[in-house]
């Protein structure tokens, strides 16, 4: 039987050969409308630089592990030359065409359930999903037994925090030839307590470890709004 | 001239005369009722051109004054007049209307008792094709005299009299009771023992057999009781025999089992086997084929793993293949898109195929469709696709090409006047309830029965796929309100029926989920605050509930679009208040806590105003209604409630600082306190920001 963890602690591992489903908290600050703001990281040795990026959850179904929604970047600088290494998910050299780019993401949350840490795909080996996982001081506590079985013995359902991939899918606002990239995908860890999200690019191709940090975004009221829908 | 006379002996009146004729003998009626017989089997145009003329009560005469009598050529009257009055009443409604207007039914049913076999045999073939059609009046088998009776016919020897017994079980038998009633007379056995007797009574006892199980997980019990092993294989043999109407029974009785009683029939072979057969029927050209797609909907209809299933099985494509083949008769069209709306229902990777396979485009014809079971079809399935915010956003949000080619047929189904899909009254004039009404909402009177015509399961299936698409995510929803949904969507919010109300709130509700400014005001002047008041107050509370939470999404995004629910005096916010504090239903409770949360959000007035609806100046002592709420077993109402205490409480605001102190003296911070601890961690960590918001004031006691 799943065992619930106290916060702060590592989670209990699930006994049994088969364990039973448990699903992440259903935390109202990832439902959908819910908006964030804050920057990409994506500075080379060459020069600093973060880009501004708004996200919206537009969709979300627990029992799945599944979210997504659009990710939007801000004032995407306008490149003087072509810059190499590719930076982050867009090739920058051909951006001085648009001031702002909209993409749609899918997320796997890492429910023990649907997904596990260990990616599988998109050229992500368990080490490298290691390498990224520990860079969220909330994953310390979780380390020894994802890398014995990726997390599929973990009961995440009480940790106050959920880690997610994002994947960007395509682009909302330009075309599929507009010579942008989407490749890569984030390492996501975002906090049930402020809605406050951390994540890591990750793209062989790119820099490493391009940061994202995003916070709720209140939309200039004083406190939290909600807004809701439900498909038939 | 021979000519002439020839000709005149074969027109329809000259017929009905001879049959009519008192002077005729019994020589020429009979040659009048075979003329009559011969000329009207298979021959719709031909039934309804009799029937017009008055030929029925002709023949129920004949059959009427000859019944008493037993000598031979009073037999073959009966045989033949039975014959046509049953060629009347195959597969023709307007038939066996006449036919029991005319009185036939209790003669034919004497005929069963009549001492000449071929009398007896006529009259069972007759009488099946009365219970073929809805129309045929309902068998009480709660009467000992009829259970009997029917016994009788199933233990005859006569295949056509076992047949009727078994056709009055499967028009007849609708509950659970008369289910039950049935297996303890010991039905379930004869049917079981009929299985193995002629195709005719095989098939007869399949289809009565799927009606005794039907939603009864007892009786399925029964049947698979100790004996289980032989029936069950005996029906499994049966979707193996080389006719296919047989094979498609014997499939419908497991789904049947299935359906009843999930724990049986759990073996993935045994499903994929059942799956395939089925496909393997929908080539049949006929109503087997017509009926194979719907078994096939029965089968995966609600369960996951099965559509999974069928979807490894490509039933998806071959589903998509029979639609491009076209053109195919609407039955057919009906029950291949409540297929792909079953398979697609849940399933992202179902979806997906059928976009690549590109049918939407039939699907969306089939939107204007002639017959209005195919467009209901159609809505179903557009809802079952759109079900997915990935397709939403890639295929049909706005400004694509599919949503316009999509939006304007479905508005146009809400107000599809077509009469063509249900009957809505029996033949005793009882009114018949539409399968989305209660019978509260038809309230009985015929008057609005005959509203029922402007077909409310079109309508409700069309706002199930608007629901979803007008979620679309962009912020102007262009398409939808250019041609004028909004508007159709607030008058059905209007409807007596509580069914198309909810759908047209729900649809209103994902509509306003995230519009801009312009759209909101648009849908706001076209709903009105009072209209928006009575929904909020609607008898029904899933309606209530919708309204809230229409309002939430109003009052979300742009801080002035608070400022909705304070027009006409706060009409709104009063209404909402009042739920609030009275509503039982946890869900509405939910919604209106949001409302109330999200109005928190605001500036100073905002807030103030929310306090006054969750804490009115009333004088009572009773226990504040948000200290129940926060007490609430659902977490969910747990978390609102929390939620709009953090706004309540939010720093920077000038009257944070009294309104802990209120909050802190109705009991509320000795309440959050309790709460700790939650069992659920979103209620646990918005219980400990209000807190530490609550505690930037002091403990509130000063």
């Amino acid at each position: 039987m799943p065992v619930r963890v106290v916060e702060n602690s590592a989670p209990s591992q699930v006994s049994g050969a088969n364990p039973g489903h448990t699903s992440p908290p259903a935390c109202t600050l990832l439902s959908v409308g819910q908006a964030f703001s804050g920057t990409q990281n994506v500075s080379s040795l060459q020069k600093d630089e973060a880009w501004r990026v708004n996200v919206r959850i537009q969709g979300c179904d627990l029992d799945h592990g599944y979210l997504c929604g659009t990710m939007e970047a801000l004032n995407v600088p306008m490149a003087d030359t072509p810059v190499a290494p590719i930076y982050s998910c867009y090739l920058v050299f051909i951006l001085d065409a648009w001031a702002w780019v909209v993409t749609f993401w899918e997320g796997e949350i890492v429910d023990a359930k649907n997904h596990t840490f260990f990616t599988g795909k998109w050229e992500a080996t368990s080490e490298v999903d290691i390498r990224h996982w520990t860079k969220f001081p909330s994953f310390s506590p979780l380390l020894s037994q994802v890398e014995v079985d990726g997390g599929r013995s973990l009961d995440l359902s009480s940790y106050p925090h959920i880690f997610m991939r994002w994947k960007e899918q395509y682009f909302v606002n330009v075309g599929t030839d507009c010579g942008l990239t989407i490749a890569g995908f984030y390492y996501v860890c975002f906090s049930c307590s402020d809605g406050s999200i951390n994540g890591f690019y990750y793209d062989p191709n790119s820099s490493p470890f391009q940061k994202l940090e995003l916070k709720s975004n209140h939309e200039g009221r004083s406190g939290f709004s909600f807004s809701s829908y439900e498909l038939q | 001239m021979p000519a002439s006379s020839a000709s005149s002996a074969h027109r329809p009146e000259d017929l009905i005369s001879r049959l009519s004729s008192a002077a005729a003998e019994d020589g020429g009626k009979l040659k009048a009722l075979r003329e009559l017989k011969n000329q009207i089997i298979g021959n719709r145009t031909k039934k309804l051109s009799y029937i017009k003329l008055g030929a029925v009560p002709s023949v129920v005469s004949i059959l009427s004054s000859t019944a008493a009598e037993d000598d031979a050529s009073s037999a073959s009257l009966l045989v033949q007049s039975a014959a046509a009055v049953g060629s009347f009443a195959c597969g023709l409604d307007a038939g066996v209307k006449a036919v029991l207007d005319a009185g036939a039914f209790p003669h034919l049913l004497s005929l069963i008792s009549h001492p000449n076999n071929k009398v007896v045999d006529a009259g069972a073939r007759s009488l099946k094709m009365i219970y073929q059609s809805k129309l045929a009046p309902k068998y009480d088998f709660l009467e000992e005299k009829n259970m009997e009776f029917l016994i009788s016919l199933l233990n005859n020897e006569n295949e056509n009299v076992t047949g009727l017994g078994a056709s009055i079980i499967s028009h007849s038998c609708e509950t659970n009771v008369e289910q039950k009633e049935l297996s303890d007379a010991g039905v379930l056995k004869r049917l079981i023992s009929l299985l193995g007797g002629s195709l005719c009574e095989r098939d007869a006892s399949l289809e009565s057999l799927a009606t005794v199980f039907k939603g009864n997980p007892e009786v399925v019990s029964m049947f698979l009781g100790p004996e289980s092993g032989r029936a069950l294989s005996a029906v499994t043999e049966l979707t193996k025999d080389r006719y296919p109407r047989t094979r498609l029974l014997a499939c419908m009785c497991l789904i049947t089992i299935r359906n009843a009683s999930p724990c049986y029939l759990q073996d993935v072979e045994q499903k994929t086997k059942l799956m395939l057969i089925l496909l393997e029927l929908l080539d049949d050209p006929g109503q087997v084929g017509d009926e194979a797609a719907f078994a096939l909907s029965s089968l995966i209809a609600e369960k996951e793993d099965l559509q999974q299933l069928a979807f490894e099985e490509n039933v998806v494509n071959k589903l998509c293949n029979h639609l491009q083949k076209g053109p195919l008769q609407a039955k057919r069209i009906q029950g291949i898109l409540l297929a792909l709306a079953d398979l697609c229902s849940k399933l992202e990777s179902c979806r997906s195929r059928l976009l690549s396979l590109q049918v939407l485009n039939l699907v969306t014809d089939a939107l204007t469709h002639d017959s209005a079971d195919v467009r209901a079809a159609a809505c179903s399935c557009m809802k079952s696709v759109s079900r997915s915010v990935k397709v939403i956003i890639q295929n049909l949000s706005a400004g694509s090409f599919m949503n316009e080619v999509i939006v304007i047929p479905l508005v146009q189904l809400l107000h599809d006047t077509s009469s063509s899909v249900q009957i809505w009254f029996y033949l005793d004039s009882n009114v018949c309830i539409p399968p989305c009404c209660s019978k509260r909402d038809i309230g009985y009177s015929m008057q609005h029965a005959l509203h029922c015509f402007i077909d409310p399961f079109l309508q409700v299936a069309a706002l199930g796929a608007i629901s979803n698409i007008v979620v679309e995510f962009s912020k102007h929803k262009s398409v939808f309100i250019q041609c004028g949904g909004v508007k159709q969507l607030v008058q059905l919010s209007k409807s007596m029926e509580s069914a198309i109300r909810l759908n047209a709130v729900w649809a209103l509700r994902n509509l306003m989920f995230l519009s801009d400014n312009r759209c909101k005001e648009g849908i706001f002047l076209e709903l009105t605050a009072s209209t928006l008041t009575s929904l909020i107050c609607d008898p029904e509370p899933s309606v209530q509930e919708q309204a809230l939470a229409l309002v939430r999404n109003l009052v979300d995004g742009c801080v002035d679009s608070i400022e909705y629910v304070f027009l006409e005096d706060g009409l709104i916010l009063h209404a909402i208040g009042r739920q609030v504090q009275s509503a039982l239903k946890a869900e509405v409770l939910v919604q209106g806590m949001y409302v109330l949360s999200n109005v928190a959000s605001g500036n100073e007035i905002h807030k103030e105003a929310v306090m006054h609806q969750l804490f009115p100046q009333d004088g009572s002592t009773t226990e504040p209604i948000m200290i129940k709420h926060l007490q609430n077993k659902n977490s969910q109402l747990r978390t609102a409630a929390a939620w709009a205490l953090v706004n309540l409480t939010f720093p920077s605001n000038p009257g944070a600082s009294s309104r802990v102190a209120k909050l802190w003296n109705a009991g509320v911070t000795s309440q959050l306190k309790n709460m700790v601890n939650d069992p659920c961690l979103d209620v646990k960590l918005r219980v400990k920001t209000a807190l530490g918001q609550f505690m930037t004031f002091g403990d509130g006691s000063t």
